[in-house]
């Protein structure tokens, strides 16, 4: 397959780096364009949990953006019930074939981390977020408890 | 230098039909001045042969009045002039101004006088105010003696000078074409004052001279190519003109234009008569005069640009196209400004002319020759943006080889067909344009033209053209063979389809389609006469409902495969088990049902980008080549049909079908994201491009059933890197994969079908890419208001009813997604016709007083059968339930 040489050496890459915020990479060695991982927070009010996220390469790989799914409910402005993210670094519009994937993930870790509600997909969130900040992270800090996955314990 | 073209009093006598009464004047006094001052003073030249010229000695001395009675004389008869005809000056009488400026004036006229004979080796740039004598000695201006000029007409203020000068040279082709000749490297920013020598560009001259001869000795069919240059230095021409605008224009106007006036008929009527001398450079003379900023404007528009017009719309083919060349490199930022100039006069002509069946636009020779000139315009608009070291000429191997009407017979060969003959065989080809052949551009590679191609487009003409006239002319054109002589056969605007609006293209298509209809009908007649067979003059097809793909199929198939050109009959659609007789109606919605299929997702012939909105082929489709060759015919069909379509194909797929590869180019609305990955990698700045990015020449994309494929777009590609060198490799290779070879089966089949249908008509010919799609799909903007406004009604119903007042407010409030539904239940088709939605011709009937009934549609007449109901809310909610339950033909 014509990504492979790349993603192979981009999941090697990520793999020896052991990202603390992104482990549990699980690749089917059918299907390189899938990738499966956990993402895990540092901040408020998403450290009490982590989260699976799913990624999808194109076939036409790099020369098009690969496509992140949240697998874990989250309560996040940027997220919305699907698990759809909108993230800048891979629009149609922003996207550089140079990009690397663990450009990506640390962008999403940042967003997750941090919140931008200028920019949101889930309105309603964004407005809590933004206007009752207390209330949010209760919210979100209860949302995560109830629906999140286990952080690997190290 | 022995003859001036100019000579010819006749000029000035046999103009065309242009009420140019004033102009003409002004023109024969300034000859009938020169022919006295020859027999008075002479040309200058000692060897002069000419006995009407005092420097040959053959001239009794004569008094004044003697000398102006055989001026006119001479003038009568139109005596030979000299060319060096010396003293354009004139005696005070002639000049008011002078005399009237005062003191200074005499002395200058003395001055005049004693400087008269000033010897031929004079300095050009050492003219003074006071050297008038010089002017008539001037046989070209150069940037320096002009802006001389004027500063010295500013500085005396007395403009006599420069209107000499402007009526000496700029009324004499010879003259003008080798002024502002580029020495040396062109476009000098700034001339020195160490101006040339008059010995200098005597010796250039003779330079020249040379060129000539050797021309005429090697080349009789290409001297264009040798001599005929534009050796105009263009950068001192421009700020030559910019000199201008230090004096006011009233000074010099009058006398710029007569002199223009003069210029344009003498190469005009030279030109008609076969008269052209070779030496005078003609192209340097319509760069120069293209030039002036004013051609917009007053006189010069109205008196100057159409005799410019008519003189450079007679340029041979090769000279237009050296003109092409040569503004395409150097006066693209005006072109926008030119081309609409020209318009204007197109316009103004069309409607102030009074056209009629006696007297068509064709037949006026300034419209056609500014159309001819619009020609050299658009061809620069096409030059100029065309990189013809890529050609992506499609003819080797994407272009269809096999000939699929090779078996069908010329079905015009028969007495019997009174019609003109409609070139069968050399449509086939994209018959390029003349003068785009010369030049060797085609429109279909031009991306990205500096003004757009609608500019082109004449409105006013395009109304009033007669097409079914016009046709007829391009009919005849289109027979004569390319060597006859242009002048018997009348201009059709069809030969020059940039300047058509498409509906007016569309209309001589229809006619190029009539034609051809009524001749197959009438064919089959005089066949089942001759063979007794009966045949059918429609193309016939029966399709039951549930099998409207398999029926159609193999409907088609047989037509195709028995007797192709059955396929350029009427249709006339048939549904098994229903009434409806097809006046038009059923074909389009047989049409509809057809593509909603073809174009399913689920049916996988197709592949949908939910991005663009568009289709493209499916490289993996199950399908046979014959459905695709199907949709081919189809396409075809509703082109000959003028049935409207609802498909959304990229424009790559109309390129290709004109016989073009699809390009990197194209991918951009195939797949804008795919395309800005490659961009990107285009645009790399590092030299690590290969660490990074990784990629070979090795692809893969997936197809609608999300299955992966890998291509390698060269041998060994996947071990083959895409570097800094090869990446533009890496980019074309790959957008000719998609475009061209993975869909190439699908497509070879779909456009072997199309061409089975078009091939012999002038669609290639006339429509660009952009407005076959237009043809296919109409266009894509609603506007009802133009629709209410062309909306007829019937049946008791009026634009002021109170029932249709509603009927529009609730149309307008309609939602662009209702107003798309409301079209297809009314017209059977939800896209804009071309021309617009006014072109409908929507007809709004009553049916009976108030009552529950549903608004019914006669879809093959636009008509909307709408009962007189009481108030808006129910006619909006009867009008949306009729919207949601159509489909099918019956009765609601």
């Amino acid at each position: 397959m014509a990504a492979t040489r790349r993603l192979h050496k981009e999941l090697e890459d990520i793999k020896k780096s052991g990202l603390k915020s992104f482990r549990d990479i699980q690749v089917d060695e059918q299907n390189i364009l899938t990738w499966h991982g956990l993402i895990v927070p540092e901040n408020a009010p998403y450290n009490k949990g982590a989260f699976r996220i799913e990624i999808n390469f194109p076939a036409e790989y790099p020369f098009k953006p690969p496509k992140i799914a949240f697998k874990t409910k989250i309560y996040h402005p940027n997220i919305d019930e699907k698990g759809q993210v909108c993230l800048p670094i891979i629009s149609a519009e922003n996207w550089k074939p140079a990009t690397k994937t663990d450009q990506v993930i640390q962008a999403l870790v940042a967003l997750v981390n941090d919140p931008e509600p200028e920019h949101p997909l889930r309105a309603d969130l964004a407005e809590e977020y933004s206007k009752d900040k207390k209330k949010f992270m209760k919210n979100a800090e209860e949302f995560t408890k109830k629906n999140s996955e286990k952080r690997p314990s190290d | 230098m022995a003859e001036n073209g100019q000579s010819d009093g006749g000029n000035l006598l046999s103009t065309s039909g242009e009420s140019q009464a004033p102009d003409k004047r002004v023109a024969a006094r300034q000859l009938i001045k020169r022919y006295y001052f020859q027999l008075t003073e002479g040309c200058g030249d000692p060897n002069c042969k000419n006995e009407h010229c005092a420097s040959s000695k053959k001239v009794q001395p004569l008094s004044p009045n003697q000398a102006a009675a055989q001026a006119l004389d001479l003038f009568a008869r139109k005596g030979r002039l000299c060319v060096g005809t010396s003293k354009n000056e004139l005696p005070s009488t002639f000049f008011p101004e002078i005399t009237s400026a005062g003191s200074s004036a005499m002395s200058d006229q003395q001055l005049l006088k004693q400087e008269l004979w000033v010897p031929p080796t004079l300095n050009v740039a050492s003219y003074s105010a006071n050297d008038k004598s010089g002017i008539s000695k001037l046989t070209k201006l150069t940037e320096t003696s002009f802006k001389q000029i004027i500063d010295n007409c500013n500085e005396f203020g007395i403009y006599s000078k420069l209107v000499h000068t402007l009526g000496h040279v700029f009324a004499n082709p010879e003259f003008l074409g080798q002024s502002f000749i580029r020495q040396g490297n062109s476009c000098t920013s700034t001339v020195g004052h160490g101006q040339l020598s008059k010995e200098q560009l005597r010796s250039m001259e003779v330079d020249l001279d040379k060129d000539k001869d050797s021309q005429e000795a090697v080349a009789e069919i290409r001297l264009q190519d040798i001599g005929q240059e534009v050796s105009v230095d263009i950068c001192s021409v421009r700020r030559s003109f910019e000199a201008f605008s230090s004096i006011q224009s009233q000074n010099y106007e009058s006398a710029l234009v007569h002199a223009l006036i003069l210029l344009c008929e003498t190469i005009e009527l030279d030109m008609k008569f076969g008269r052209q001398k070779a030496e005078v450079n003609l192209l340097n003379v319509f760069v120069i005069v293209f030039e002036l900023p004013w051609l917009g404007t007053g006189d010069y528009f109205e008196s100057v640009l159409p005799t410019l017009c008519r003189a450079c719309a007679l340029l041979p083919l090769t000279q237009q196209a050296t003109l092409v060349r040569f503004w395409a490199t150097h006066s693209v930022p005006n072109l926008r400004n030119l081309v609409q100039t020209l318009q204007q006069l197109i316009s103004f002509r069309v409607l102030s002319g009074d056209f009629g069946r006696d007297y068509a636009v064709n037949d006026d020779n300034t419209i056609t020759a500014c159309v001819k000139v619009m020609r050299i315009l658009y061809c620069v608009n096409i030059f100029s943006c065309t990189t013809r070291s890529k050609s992506t000429d499609a003819s080797n191997d994407s272009m269809e080889t096999d000939d699929p009407s090779k078996d069908s017979f010329d079905v015009f060969s028969f007495g019997i067909d009174p019609t003109p003959r409609l070139g069968p065989k050399q449509n086939k080809t994209r018959k390029n344009d003349p003068l785009m052949a010369e030049l060797v551009v085609n429109v279909l590679d031009c991306r990205k033209p500096p003004v757009a191609f609608t500019d082109f487009y004449n409105e006013p003409l395009s109304d009033v053209v007669e097409m079914d006239r016009d046709f007829a002319y391009f009919a005849a054109a289109s027979e004569a063979p390319p060597s006859a002589s242009n002048n018997a056969i009348k201009i059709s605007f069809m030969n020059f389809p940039f300047i058509l609006t498409p509906a007016a293209k569309a209309l001589g298509l229809y006619y190029d389609n009539r034609i051809r209809m009524y001749s197959e009908r009438r064919q089959s007649i005089f066949n089942s006469v001759m063979n007794g067979q009966p045949s059918n003059p429609y193309l016939k097809l029966k399709i039951r409902r549930d099998h409207v793909i398999d029926d159609a199929l193999i409907g088609l198939e047989m037509v195709a495969m028995e007797n192709p050109s059955d396929l350029k009959k009427q249709l006339v659609v048939e549904f098994e088990g229903e009434q409806g007789i097809d006046e038009g109606g059923l074909s389009k919605e047989f049409f509809q049902l057809v593509i909603d299929q073809v174009f399913n997702p689920d049916y996988a012939m197709f592949a949908f980008n939910s991005d663009t909105r568009n289709f493209w082929f499916n490289p993996t489709s199950f399908e046979s080549d014959a459905q695709f060759t199907l949709i081919g015919i189809m396409l075809g069909l509703a082109i000959y049909n003028t049935i409207i379509l609802d498909i959304h194909f990229p424009m790559v797929v109309y390129r290709k079908l004109l016989g073009r590869k699809g390009t990197f180019e194209d991918l951009q609305e195939l797949d804008p994201t795919l395309w800005k990955g490659l961009t990107e990698l285009l645009e790399y700045p590092d030299s690590d491009i290969e660490e990074t990015l990784m990629q070979t020449f090795s692809i893969s994309y997936k197809d609608v059933f999300g299955v992966v494929y890998n291509h390698d777009l060269k041998e060994n590609g996947a071990s083959c890197n895409v570097n800094l060198e090869n990446r533009r490799e890496f980019v074309e290779l790959y957008a000719d994969y998609l475009l061209n070879e993975c869909v190439g089966r699908q497509f070879a089949a779909f456009r072997r079908g199309f061409a089975m249908v078009t091939d012999e008509s002038p669609l290639s010919t006339l429509f660009r890419p952009e407005e076959v799609e237009q043809l296919v799909c109409g266009s894509h903007i609603f506007d009802f208001e133009e629709l209410q406004n062309a909306t007829e009604y019937d049946g008791g119903f009026t634009a002021q009813s109170e029932t249709i007042k509603y009927f529009w407010s609730v149309v307008h409030e309609l939602s662009v997604e209702d107003k798309r539904r409301l079209l297809q239940f009314t017209t059977g088709s939800d896209r804009v016709p071309v021309g617009g939605l006014g072109r409908l011709k929507l007809i709004i009937a009553r049916n009976g007083a108030d009552s529950d009934r549903l608004p019914m549609a006669h879809t093959c007449y636009n008509v909307l059968l709408l009962p007189e109901y009481d108030n808006k809310e129910k006619l909006k909610e009867r009008l949306m339930k009729a919207i949601d339950y159509s489909k099918g033909f019956g009765m609601l």
